[in-house]
């Protein structure tokens, strides 16, 4: 109504200015159909005011006023500023953005000063720990059919190259035998490189790829390889190490009619904790537990729980089912 | 009623308003409605009171004696309607409350909801295990948008009750004389050409043409701010209706007498219904702060569209999923619209804070009209200056009686307290006993209140006086020898001096002889230049053997003694200015804004007040002065001599616009007397609203840098989100709101008044150099502090800055369950989840740190905070609310499953603190250089 006409004719008037604040930010598209606006409202209100003015003049005028406000020759101004001043802002802004930058690498520093680079300040978000399987391919469902290799070949493909970390000679030349059944704890000072367990890859026997390069899913009795997350400082209660046990999740318990596990313990033996962190600990070889399901229901989804056991181990967290735990499908075609 | 044609000879006293047009809207439009409401502002145009009884009769065929008969009266009011002011026309309800839901940015809100639950459906329809988070920020905007619809519509719907207030001064009952006959009927149904009768009490049921009135009083002051009840007779006294004594108008109060009048007009053709409708229609414009508020909005909606947008195209050129994209946007729309809300939220409080009419002119004043009554003066009658023994004697008005005093032992003042007390008929409302005198209730028009409050301060209980001294204005005396009768009286000096023979001096009763009347005259001129209200006592004791004890006195048919009187003494009166009214003349003065006072009051009252206020100043003669002064008439003064002005409200109709223009230009200090309400303006004082509305702005606009600009490192660095919607949704509608609502309670800094008046066209309420201080400054170092917290605490969990870039990937994906961290540590996907909404949460606790800082710098917008001081109690609480907010939010159990909000060690409360010292330094040093250097660079690079 009136009154509205009257704001808008305002605003528009406003706008004129308000452009140069929101030159930076608005997109070019809008502002052309705001100076559109513009210009239909000049005209009416030309009209209104019947100075019978012609129309074509508004926007000549309004085109001038926005040329003159990209570059004004009179005061050499452009954008509304000068050169000059221009240019002083854009140095006061890079000083004032540079000491900024300062202040924060600073603080940064002091951080770094803070917390040790050996021992994370915090585990207890990190705890207790995850679980992870290999050959992973960024889904938990095992589909396979027997007959067909090119629908199993990429498993035998991750597991070979996960494996290769693993492999005796690598172990022996960087890492020592160390006794098992007890922590291998080396004290001394923080940041002294720490040696690393040997794990090797011939402890998995028949999951080790290395009498069957196919690790079983030729025959249709995959091998899984189970890991513990790793966790700097994390030890499994003395003289119980943490063990493995997997069963059919839902549904028919005998669906899995046998599994082997590689250590025949099927448990993660105490001399490879606890971990000293990347930084020292550099060649620790994160112990494996494989799982060979020699006789699983074929031709149909089982569901597989692989669960942790031990004290200090928490496998039951609804909103989080990759601790201490994992599930994950197995469809064996033949 | 009739209305005056066309708009060539109107004129307007609302010369600010004009002005104000001429600026903000120079291009006028759609003239006509505008017209009507001009026609509205003008003067009541009417003629009934200048025709004779018969004539108005005539004029409305009816009968003066026998009123109208019944069917004549049907047939009227089914042409003209039902006596009721009509109410504005109004949207539906619904209409209104749909126009809050889904009017202007909740629509983009409401977009954001939507994608919101589609992305939700999308993910659920396509992954096994989805995760509530898209759903559950669905929930929240929509409730978001709902809760602050239904607000806006509480508050509109409250505004609306304005109206409502209008029909509620519709009197209920009337008593009508039809066919001869008296009778009660709904005031609704009262016709032109009714006879109504009125007596004290009653409202009027509309606009009345007295034909014949016994000793009726009206008490005028809802229409024309006089308090003083006014007589109502027959004849026609003044040409302005609103002036002349044989007219009473609709919904105005009968105090006392009975009157009888022919109805001129109903409805809305009344006085009442004329303002009533100008009040109403005055609503539809929108105030200049409206105006600024809607630009800053449309400029904020601008900015978060354009973000929106481009964060959305720049996310799908990264590589990112549309849906990816799409929780992007509505992100970054979220940022930008919720913190539009707390700034409505916000600028909505400030209109509430002062009323909304007050914000009418707000900064942009240049002149302001200011009304006398209640305004510049308490509107609380006191009793200033009494005469009695020739001598002025100032009245004691303190409670104990502890200030300059008389001889109160004087039996001329004995006599004077006597009268005063008993010829008065205003009580004390009752149950008021503890409560000092000056400040308790009274039934009774304002000098008799005035008068009654002063004697019973300096004489006691006048209640026990008058139960001693039983009857009025002819009472038997206290003393029981003396069984004489005495006859009191009070009234205009002049007229009471007349009825006297005697005065009484010194307690002896001499002659009034040309000398007394002398003095009484300068007594009377003196007081009544003082600006004050001035009435005259006189006493007479009627001769026992006339007047024996039991003497029926009559007083319509008077038979006893009125001339030859004692005169006693003069009292005056004065309704004192306000306290705070000299100073704040003296401060619009030196803000380069001219002060115009507008009144109902005489003249001489009138010039009284403003020199009293200082809208006249010390020094400054009218012409009137100056021809007084100089011994000259009046016409030879050059007018330009005169630097202030006392303008009669009657010559204001003749004059043209050109003149009144003349006027303004030429006296810098102007008095409008004798003005009707149409002709009155409100004052304003809208700067600090203005400057406070600046400083909630750019106090919430800075917080809008820290919620961006994580989403911006998220998508460029690929870092972990740093900041949630969520969280930012909970620092937009939780933690800032009440601080940016208590900055509207500052106090105005030391230089608000010397400012020169805000000029709408170039001093917006958000400018270039806010957003550059808000943006670009304050706002980075807030960023800054956020973001260290959040390093700090990634790092403290093991995730050190180095490995952050580019683990975003890795980071969101559901499957990667072995995540490593830069000390070889694998982690879960829910786990390190945890530790990014933990670092939510300190970014959110790290921006309410910041936003200390930022309040407290935000105080002010050139003082330094030591010279302002913390005296704003609101926004100390606004410091201990957030705060406690923010810890509630973060401990509060349950909130990790609610809003996924972390508790945080104590020690990640201080990450920001170094941040927040660094705001108020900066800032600190920022305004000193303003104050040392004014008009330099930083002021016009950094003074918004």
């Amino acid at each position: 109504d009136d009154q509205d006409e009257v704001n808008q004719n305002y605003l528009a008037d406003e706008e004129e200015d308000a452009e140069q604040e929101a030159q930076m930010m608005m997109v070019p598209g809008l502002e052309e159909e705001e100076e559109e606006e513009e210009g239909k409202e000049e005209e009416e209100e030309r009209e209104e005011e019947g100075q019978g003015q012609p129309t074509g003049n508004a926007w000549r005028q309004k085109l001038q006023i926005v040329t003159e406000y990209l570059w004004d020759p009179e005061k050499r101004m452009s954008l509304a500023r000068t050169g000059q001043s221009r240019s002083l802002i854009l140095v006061i802004y890079f000083f004032f953005y540079a000491s900024l930058a300062a202040v924060i690498t600073l603080f940064l520093y002091m951080l770094f000063l803070a917390i040790s680079p050996y021992m994370p300040t915090f585990t207890e978000q990190v705890k207790p720990p995850g679980v992870m399987i290999r050959p992973f391919a960024h889904s938990l469902n095992f589909n396979f059919n027997v007959s067909e290799p090119e629908t199993w070949q990429h498993y035998v493909v991750s597991l070979n190259g996960f494996l290769q970390g693993y492999n005796d000679s690598l172990q022996e030349e960087m890492n020592v035998d160390c006794p098992p059944g007890q922590y291998f704890i080396q004290d001394g000072d923080e940041d002294e490189d720490k040696k690393a367990c040997q794990f090797k890859r011939s402890f998995l026997k028949n999951c080790s790829g290395l009498e069957d390069p196919t690790f079983g899913y030729s025959t249709g009795q995959p091998c899984i390889l189970l890991k513990m997350n790793r966790i700097v400082g994390f030890r499994p209660e003395l003289g119980d190490p943490v063990k493995v046990s997997c069963k059919v999740q839902k549904g028919d318990e005998y669906d899995i009619r046998s599994i082997s596990y590689y250590p025949e313990s099927a448990s993660f033996d105490l001399r490879y904790y606890p971990y000293y962190g990347k930084l020292t600990h550099v060649n620790y070889t994160s112990p494996l537990v494989a799982m060979h399901f020699t006789d699983v229901v074929k031709n149909q989804a089982v569901p597989v729980q692989c669960q942790l056991k031990g004290k200090g181990i928490i496998n039951d967290v609804i909103n989080d089912r990759f601790v201490g735990r994992i599930i994950f499908t197995l469809n064996i075609e033949t | 009623m009739k209305r005056k044609s066309g708009g060539s000879d109107s004129y307007r006293v609302a010369t600010s308003q004009d002005k104000k047009d001429d600026k903000g809207s120079p291009k006028k439009s759609k003239a006509k409605e505008r017209r009507d409401l001009d026609d509205l502002k003008k003067e009541v145009a009417m003629t009934e009171h200048k025709m004779s009884v018969e004539e108005v009769c005539r004029k409305y065929n009816t009968d003066c004696v026998q009123g109208l008969t019944h069917s004549k009266a049907q047939e009227i009011l089914a042409r003209d309607g039902p006596n009721a002011l009509t109410p504005p026309p109004t949207t539906p309800e619904w209409v209104k409350f749909c126009r809050q839901l889904f009017g202007g940015f909740s629509i983009l809100l409401w977009i954001g909801a939507i994608l919101c639950f589609l992305a939700y459906g999308i993910q659920a329809g396509t992954e096994d295990d989805p995760s509530g988070d898209n759903l559950y920020l669905g929930i929240v905007l929509a409730a978001v948008v709902i809760i602050t619809g239904c607000f806006s519509y509480y508050q509109e719907a409250k505004s609306s009750k304005i109206m409502e207030s209008f029909k509620n001064m519709v009197p209920q009952q009337a008593l009508v004389i039809r066919e001869g006959e008296k009778m009660q009927v709904n005031a609704e149904e009262v016709v032109v050409g009714d006879l109504v009768e009125i007596k004290g009490g009653d409202r009027v049921p509309a606009d009345l043409r007295i034909i014949s009135a016994h000793g009726c009083k009206v008490d005028n002051s809802s229409l024309t701010g006089e308090s003083e009840p006014q007589t109502r007779s027959p004849d026609c006294t003044h040409d302005n209706p609103l002036e002349t004594r044989n007219i009473t108008f609709f919904s105005t109060n009968c105090v006392e007498g009975t009157a009888r009048g022919v109805v001129v007009a109903t409805g809305d053709r009344t006085v009442m219904g004329r303002i009533a409708t100008l009040a109403s229609g005055l609503e539809v414009g929108k105030t200049p702060i409206a105006i600024e508020i809607e630009h800053f909005i449309q400029l904020i909606t601008g900015v978060a569209v354009f973000l929106g947008v481009s964060f959305f195209i720049l996310s799908l050129i990264l590589g990112y999923t549309w849906l990816e994209a799409v929780i992007f946007l509505i992100g970054i729309i979220v940022a930008n619209v919720c913190l539009t809300l707390t700034a409505k939220r916000m600028a909505r409080k400030n209109c509430l804070v002062k009323n909304l009419e007050a914000v009418e002119t707000l900064g942009s004043t240049s002149t302001i009209c200011s009304d006398k009554t209640g305004t510049l003066t308490q509107n609380r009658m006191t009793v200033a200056h009494m005469w009695f023994d020739n001598q002025i004697h100032e009245a004691d008005t303190t409670e104990d009686q502890s200030g300059t005093s008389f001889d109160k032992s004087s039996h001329t003042w004995v006599a004077l307290s006597h009268i005063a007390g008993l010829c008065n008929r205003a009580v004390f409302k009752g149950g008021q006993d503890n409560i000092p005198v000056l400040k308790r209730d009274v039934a009774g028009d304002a000098s008799e209140s005035a008068l009654l409050k002063c004697i019973e301060l300096s004489s006691g209980s006048v209640k026990l006086m008058r139960e001693r001294n039983k009857k009025l204005s002819i009472h038997e005396t206290e003393d029981p020898n003396d069984n004489r009768y005495l006859l009191v009286m009070k009234g205009a000096p002049e007229r009471i001096l007349d009825r006297c023979a005697t005065i009484l001096l010194q307690g002896k009763e001499q002659p009034l002889d040309e000398e007394m009347k002398e003095a009484f005259q300068n007594a009377y001129l003196e007081l009544g230049g003082l600006g004050e209200r001035v009435l005259g006592f006189c006493h007479y004791y009627l001769p026992e053997e006339q007047f024996p004890k039991g003497f029926a006195f009559d007083c319509d048919d008077v038979n006893f003694t009125t001339d030859n009187l004692c005169f006693v003494g003069l009292m005056s009166m004065i309704d004192p200015p306000r306290a705070a009214v000299p100073d704040a003349v003296g401060k619009c003065r030196s803000a380069g804004i001219k002060v115009i006072m507008v009144t109902g009051d005489h003249p001489i009252t009138a010039k009284a007040i403003a020199k009293g206020v200082g809208i006249i100043s010390e020094g400054n003669e009218t012409v009137e002065d100056i021809a007084a002064r100089l011994n000259i008439p009046v016409s030879q003064v050059n007018p330009r001599d005169a630097k202030a002005c006392v303008i009669h409200g009657t010559d204001l109709k003749d004059f043209t616009s050109e003149q009144i223009d003349e006027i303004l230009q030429n006296h810098t200090e102007i008095v409008f007397a004798r003005t009707s309400p149409q002709q009155k303006l409100i004052i304003v004082e809208g700067r600090l609203i203005f400057d406070n509305l600046k400083k909630s702005i750019a106090y919430t606009l800075t917080s809008n840098i820290p919620e961006i600009t994580p989403f911006l490192l998220f998508i460029m660095a690929n870092i972990p989100l740093p900041l949630g919607t969520i969280t930012i949704l909970c620092i937009d509608l939780g933690t800032d709101m009440v601080p940016a609502i208590s900055l509207a309670y500052e106090a105005a800094e030391s230089d608000i008044m010397k400012r020169q008046p805000r000029n709408p066209r170039t001093d917006k309420l958000v400018n270039e150099r806010l957003i550059s201080m808000a943006y670009g400054q304050i706002g980075m170092i807030q960023a800054l502090g956020g973001f260290f917290s959040y390093f700090v605490i990634l790092a403290e969990n093991g995730f050190l800055p180095g490995n952050l870039v580019g683990i975003r990937l890795n980071w969101d994906d559901r499957t990667v369950n072995d995540l490593e961290d830069s000390y070889g540590q694998q982690w879960t996907y829910e786990q390190r989840k945890v530790v990014e909404f933990t670092c939510h949460t300190a970014f959110f606790v790290s921006i309410v740190v910041v936003q200390w800082a930022d309040l407290i710098i935000c105080k002010t917008r050139r003082n330094s905070v030591f010279q302002q001081g913390m005296k704003n109690k609101i926004l100390i609480f606004g410091l201990f609310e957030e705060t406690a907010l923010a810890a509630f939010l973060s401990y509060c159990p349950g909130m990790d499953v609610a809003l996924r909000m972390y508790p945080l060690k104590p020690s990640w409360w201080f990450c920001a603190f170094p941040y927040s010292f660094l705001i108020f330094v900066y800032d600190e040093i920022r305004k000193l250089i303003l104050r040392r250097n004014p008009g330099g660079w930083v002021e016009k690079e950094t003074y918004y």
